[in-house]
């Protein structure tokens, strides 16, 4: 029962074999950085729309929670959430009446760790490109009678996109890294599986080598994505 | 004519029928699946060990299906008052604290703490070697153990996993006199027990002797005293809705059944490699 | 209060292992960077410059830092050769895991400061007759010091927040000692913005000395957009 095995064996599909958890794992990791970078976009876009708004509280408090989300480690914002959202979570539901919920999902509290970062990222990127649209077009495109669907779509995002698309890869290569955070709150992504996987059968090396080719198939696979993307989006802009 | 017959026929058929007992709707229970040898996944999603092999036997004894969920402990005890689940089978220790909250059946098994080190290490010679110290006797006896503790693992790094029983044991009783390091998952700690980075641990024996008997593990050995009571418990139980008598007492007499007829003695030797029953009227051995 | 104090006190005697751990890793990933650099230079080992980059910029850091520590010291030449009283360290592990993944991107940072050096001021150099060295001393070296610190500035206060990553590993760092207060009190919030405080205290005094040293190389502006 305490043979040796063979380091196909280990990886492998057979019945020893943490094949189908690493590829399970894998594809987790990837659906935490979809979620989280879903969170981050609409928390972002909030957070950009309420910097730019003229009302002198909501600049403070979007700037506030960009200088916080940006200057303190994610790890820091991945504990609070684990260890604390349980706690949090009986309060709210205490000042309604109703019992504890106890702690929720690993995968919500830990995407939305990554995403509460991430929308601080964002949020300078989508600043960002709204500052490069000239008003100017928007004017000129409700004085031609364009509704706002139509301004979004052919004014609007062609031009935003071209200086929005770069930043967002990146952000979407960390949010995809960052997913190993998560490991602390016990999902089953890929951080965690391999960590588990290396003591249990205490062949660290092989495990975490795993993980590492598999995260750079995510990384990889994500930046020829984004450059295909990019190349696209260029043609609407009449290209660089 | 054959109608009344046929319909006769059934109401016969159902009360020969070994009736199902009262509420014969499944029974769900819970557990981590994180704990072997207790209760673990396998690499395959199976939940497998000490505990799931122990369920299956208890519920046939019962005559009731049941199945075993995994879930995080934090939300075991919400889950079980809410309902969600209607017992816990997680290798859960007797402490006073669980007491308040939980209805614990009788002890399925009873496990203690052990130290262990490398073969080579220093540690290796601890005084008291095997001696019981039972945390929940105080007196002069045991404070005499805890000072040569103290004295033996003056100076030493002792790893545990964090908040666990052992981490909170070690902080209280032992204290600053250590360096402890903290480690998220077993798993971590046993590869630095291993390779030398830690001189010790503190883990549970039903843990330790498989590990010992592992191909790593035979660079491992036993050391110093075992601890029972105080923070870390007096043998492992089922826990219960406070008031849920029912199931309660019929568990409490399945278990009474399998410890009298050696099921308990059988797969705590497959599991742990050691007997886990609980000595007769739950006096430590 | 008493908690409050008591934690504060603790998370703050555990600043100096953060910032000995972030000043040396800060140091040693700006020289394997430099190094990386010049590797890019030549056709020989472009390939293998690039691979580093590629794999340490690919990868999670918490997943190299758990490589290192238990990866790499496993391997037979690891834990029984002469390297293993520094491998035996978390802190050293974490240092090295750190170095690599960082040198990556400082890496990244620089050749993009080397791209953007105008190609007529490389042009006039090689025509007034300068060596490659003097051409590095007197032209690019001062002009990449000047366009990278931003990018650089940015790189480091990341690393700052990276060396909580060493926590994972036994380290007691801010971080390190704030999980073990939580996990032992559950006071959570509390914790965590005391923590979040030091954090954002060690950063701010980062920034501030990085946007000195810009001041002082670029007083008139012009490196600025």
């Amino acid at each position: 029962m305490d043979a040796e095995l063979s380091v196909p064996a280990l990886l492998g599909f057979g019945a020893d074999g943490w094949g189908w958890a690493l590829m399970a794992a894998a594809g987790l990791t990837l659906a935490v950085a979809l979620a989280a970078m879903a969170i981050g976009a609409v928390l972002g876009a909030a957070l950009a729309a309420a910097e730019a708004s003229r009302r002198v509280w909501l600049v403070r408090i979007a700037a506030t929670y960009g200088l916080v989300m940006r200057g303190v480690p994610e790890l820091l914002v991945v504990l609070l959430l684990y260890f604390g959202a349980p706690g949090m979570l009986a309060g709210v539901a205490g000042l309604f009446g109703l019992p504890a919920p106890g702690s929720p999902p690993a995968f919500l509290t830990g995407s939305l760790a990554i995403g509460l970062v991430s929308a601080a990222y964002q949020a300078e990127v989508f600043r960002g490109g709204m500052l490069a649209l000239p008003r100017g077009q928007i004017e000129a495109a409700m004085a031609a009678g364009m509704g706002p669907v139509v301004r979004l779509r052919r004014v609007i995002l062609p031009q935003v996109l071209h200086h929005v698309l770069p930043p967002l890869g990146n952000i979407w290569q960390f949010n995809l890294k960052d997913s190993a955070l998560v490991s602390i709150t016990g999902l089953a992504e890929l951080m965690r599986v391999s960590l588990v996987a290396a003591g249990s059968t205490r062949r660290p090396f092989v495990f975490f080598a795993a993980a590492m080719v598999l995260y750079l198939i995510l990384t990889s696979a994500s930046s020829a994505l984004f450059r295909m993307i990019e190349r696209r989006g260029s043609r609407w802009a009449g290209g660089r | 004519m054959i109608r009344v017959a046929g319909l006769a026929l059934l109401v016969l058929l159902a009360a020969c029928h070994p009736r199902a007992p009262e509420g014969a709707r499944e029974l769900v229970i819970g557990t981590e699946g994180l704990y072997p040898p207790w209760n673990f996944t396998r690499a395959d999603g199976r939940l497998d060990g000490f505990e799931p092999d122990y369920m299956r036997d208890l519920c046939a004894r019962l005559h009731r299906r049941c199945r075993m969920v995994a879930m995080d402990w934090d939300g075991m005890v919400g889950a079980l008052q809410t309902g969600k689940i209607d017992l816990i089978a997680d290798a859960v220790q007797i402490t006073p604290e669980r007491a308040a909250v939980l209805w614990f059946s009788r002890p399925y098994a009873l496990t203690t703490g052990v130290i262990a080190t490398l073969r080579d290490s220093p540690l290796a010679g601890l005084p008291d070697r095997g001696a019981m110290m039972d945390f929940d006797r105080h007196g002069p006896d045991l404070d005499a153990r805890i000072g040569r503790l103290r004295k033996g693992l003056s100076g030493k790094v002792v790893g545990v996993e964090l908040s666990g029983a052992f981490d909170n044991f070690l902080n209280q009783s032992i204290g600053s006199h250590v360096t402890i390091r903290y480690y998220r998952t077993m798993g971590e700690r046993d590869l630095d027990l291993l390779n030398g980075r830690i001189d010790a641990t503190l883990e549970d024996e039903s843990y330790i002797r498989p590990l010992l008997a592992t191909r790593d593990g035979a660079a491992l050995a036993l050391a110093g005293p075992r601890m029972i009571g105080g923070s870390m418990g007096r043998g492992e139980a089922l826990a219960f809705r406070p008031g849920d008598t029912a199931l309660h007492d019929a568990f409490d007499g399945a278990i009474a059944a399998t410890l009298a007829d050696g099921t308990v003695r059988r797969l705590g030797l497959k599991w742990f490699r050691m007997d886990a029953t609980p000595p007769g009227a739950g006096k430590v051995r | 209060m008493d908690f409050l104090g008591t934690t504060s006190l603790g998370l703050l005697r555990a600043v100096p292992v953060t910032v000995l751990l972030f000043l040396a890793s800060a140091l040693g990933a700006s020289l394997v960077a430099a190094v990386l650099v010049a590797m890019q230079q030549a056709r020989v080992t472009q390939g293998l410059a690039r691979a580093w980059i590629f794999v340490f910029r690919g990868t999670p850091l918490l997943l190299q830092i758990f490589m290192v520590y238990y990866g790499i010291a496993a391997l037979g030449p690891i834990r029984h050769g002469f390297l293993w009283p520094a491998f035996r360290e978390p802190l050293f592990c974490a240092w090295l895991a750190m170095t690599c993944c960082c040198s990556a991107y400082i890496a990244e940072v620089l050749r993009g400061a080397l791209g953007a050096i105008p190609v007529g001021q490389i042009e006039a150099a090689l025509a007034c007759g300068m060596g490659r060295w003097t051409r590095l001393r007197l032209i690019v070296a001062p002009q990449v010091l000047r366009l990278a610190l931003p990018a650089y500035g940015n790189e480091l206060v990341m690393m700052i927040k990276s060396t909580s990553l060493a926590s994972s590993i036994t380290v007691l760092d801010v971080t390190g000692v704030a999980q073990q207060v939580i996990a032992h009190s559950y006071r959570t919030l509390d914790v965590f913005c005391l923590a979040a405080a030091v954090y954002l205290g060690m950063t701010a005094a980062l920034t501030a000395v990085l946007r000195r040293i810009e001041r002082s190389l670029d007083p008139l502006g012009s490196a600025r957009r």
